[in-house]
């Protein structure tokens, strides 16, 4: 079974574990975390019991995870009451980090202790990495006129997006860019990363780096899937 | 050599800190985020990090900071920005003075005590505890869950269990008892950690850099920190050598230079842990025993080159 940690409305989520339906995956939500049959010990993940769909599965059937989620947003838990809307959504954020973690399963990312979904680094911290990687950056500046709390100078769309699935490399990219996103991706040890350039008159420069690839597109959902395939061969 | 504190002036470690890198004749400055309103931040960063904090007349070259002694605190709070509410100037002033602050610690090449992406590691209990499972220390049987029956089992099985919170977050740790039996069926509305209750003696071990400054907290409560009508006493111990270098692997291992770390001998002569605190109220601990932590700290910040 795949499971897809993700909002209720992440359509995207929705609609690849549609395209995975064959290979039993299910879209596991915040609410799967306020019904009544999850069961994890920690350090002992193959006994776990979890909630997935509103159904009831073993941990160990379980053969590949993709996190959507960076937290548990408030807005996700509509069976809780008013006043503990706050406290819960800490605590499953909390739970979902523990379990996401011990997993032996492959876990697209895998959590840190930022973000439930690979390293969740600020953006200041991608152009730094990036910058020390030797790639060409746009050096982030915050000046003392903070009211409006953006940092200096405009920030153009990316031109080219090279989405790094393990070692699959996926996008139209030249290899100068591939081979900037590989050593970024290894930087941050993520397995899925979107690592994306804008062009400028003196050449390409990274633009901006996340875990949220687009999972719409066939080939980046093949990817992920071959790398769930790949684990389970071994 | 200069030394940076940042967080709220009156709060105590940070203060026992500040007081000791002044007699120690070491150069600091305290931004205190009191004064976020007045605070202004400048930062680029691209190869290289540069910026300053500017409060009122005084300039801090961020470039110049060897050493950085961190409790951070949200802005939002500051008495000033809450009155100004989300909506206004100083509300976003706040927000972007945490976040620019953030960033440099970060990313700064300076001693940091402690890294906020280390300190993170302590918002879930059970993942800080998996990082650390295998590095010799006993960690109690555990079991976080949705389901009553699975909760009343645990409880069965163990016969003495406590809860406690999976985050950080009202973590106030609290036995099972027969009056807990109804509550129960509301486990299912959010995951609820139970922990078979492991009998012993409560120590608190401060690890900065290389020193150890353990001692034993004797109480009747479940938990110390919340004791209601038990007594309290805390008083600074040894521990066996190798219990002081698990709590020195424990701390390298969390990258958390300075941690406060939550252990309990069992009458068997069992080491358990608890949890690794990032940020340790060690002046609790310090008036009660007389351990010069705070001491400890500020030496190991001067220590930065």
């Amino acid at each position: 079974m795949l499971a897809i940690v993700a909002g209720r409305r992440d359509e995207k989520a929705r609609h690849l574990a549609e395209r995975w339906a064959s290979l039993s995956a299910a879209v596991l939500t915040c609410e799967d975390l306020s019904t009544a049959g999850w069961r994890h010990f920690p350090g002992d993940p193959d006994r776990s019991e979890v909630v997935i769909d509103g159904q009831s599965v073993a941990a160990c059937e379980i053969t590949g995870v993709l996190t959507r989620l960076s937290y548990v947003p408030e807005r996700e838990l509509r069976r809780i009451v008013a006043e503990d809307v706050k406290y819960a959504a800490v605590e499953m954020t909390a739970f979902l980090r523990s379990w996401l973690f011990g997993l032996k399963c492959p876990v697209l990312n895998r959590p840190t202790a930022n973000c439930l979904s690979g390293p969740g680094w600020r953006h200041e911290q991608w152009v730094y990495a990036a910058a020390r990687l030797g790639i060409p950056v746009q050096p982030v500046t915050w000046s003392p006129d903070h009211a409006s709390f953006v940092p200096e100078g405009e920030t153009p769309p990316p031109d080219v997006t090279v989405t790094l699935v393990g070692a699959r490399c996926l996008g139209s990219a030249d290899d100068t860019l591939v081979r900037q996103a590989r050593r970024l991706a290894g930087a941050c040890g993520a397995d899925l990363l979107a690592v994306r350039f804008s062009k400028t008159e003196a050449g390409f420069r990274f633009h901006s780096a996340d875990q949220w690839a687009d999972i719409s597109l066939p080939e980046v959902a093949e990817a992920i899937l071959e790398r769930f395939r790949e684990a389970e061969g071994c | 050599m200069l030394v940076l504190l940042w967080g709220l002036s009156t709060e105590g470690p940070l203060a026992a800190v500040h007081k000791e890198l002044l007699q120690q004749n070491v150069p600091v400055l305290a931004v205190d985020q009191h004064a976020v309103l007045d605070t202004e931040v400048r930062l680029s960063v691209g190869a290289h990090l540069e910026g300053e904090i500017r409060i009122r007349d005084r300039r801090i070259d961020l470039e110049a900071v060897s050493a950085v002694y961190v409790r951070p605190y949200d802005s939002r709070d500051v008495a000033a920005v809450a009155r100004a509410g989300p909506d206004s100037v100083a509300w976003r002033h706040a927000i972007a003075v945490d976040h620019v602050v953030a960033s440099w610690l970060d990313l700064t090449p300076a001693l940091v005590v402690n890294r906020l992406q280390a300190m993170a590691t302590n918002g879930s209990k059970p993942y800080q505890l998996e990082q650390i499972r295998n590095l010799g220390f006993g960690i109690p049987e555990t079991l976080i869950t949705t389901d009553p029956e699975a909760a009343r089992g645990f409880w069965k099985r163990h016969g003495d269990v406590i809860y406690k919170s999976v985050s950080g977050n009202r973590s106030i740790v609290s036995r099972l008892q027969p009056e807990h039996t109804e509550r129960l069926a509301d486990v299912s509305f959010c995951p609820t950690q139970f922990q078979r209750y492991v009998p012993g003696t409560d120590n608190r071990v401060h690890v900065v850099g290389d020193e150890v400054f353990a001692c034993e907290v004797l109480s009747g409560a479940d938990d110390y920190r919340y004791p209601g009508q038990h007594e309290v006493e805390v008083r600074a111990c040894s521990l066996p050598r190798t219990v002081e270098d698990r709590c020195r692997l424990v701390s390298a291992a969390l990258e958390l230079p300075v941690a406060g770390i939550d252990l309990r001998r069992t009458p068997e002569g069992e080491w358990y842990c608890f949890e690794v605190n990032p940020s340790p109220a060690f002046t609790y601990y310090e008036s009660m025993t007389g351990q010069p932590i705070g001491k400890a700290i500020a030496t190991f910040l001067a220590g930065a080159r």
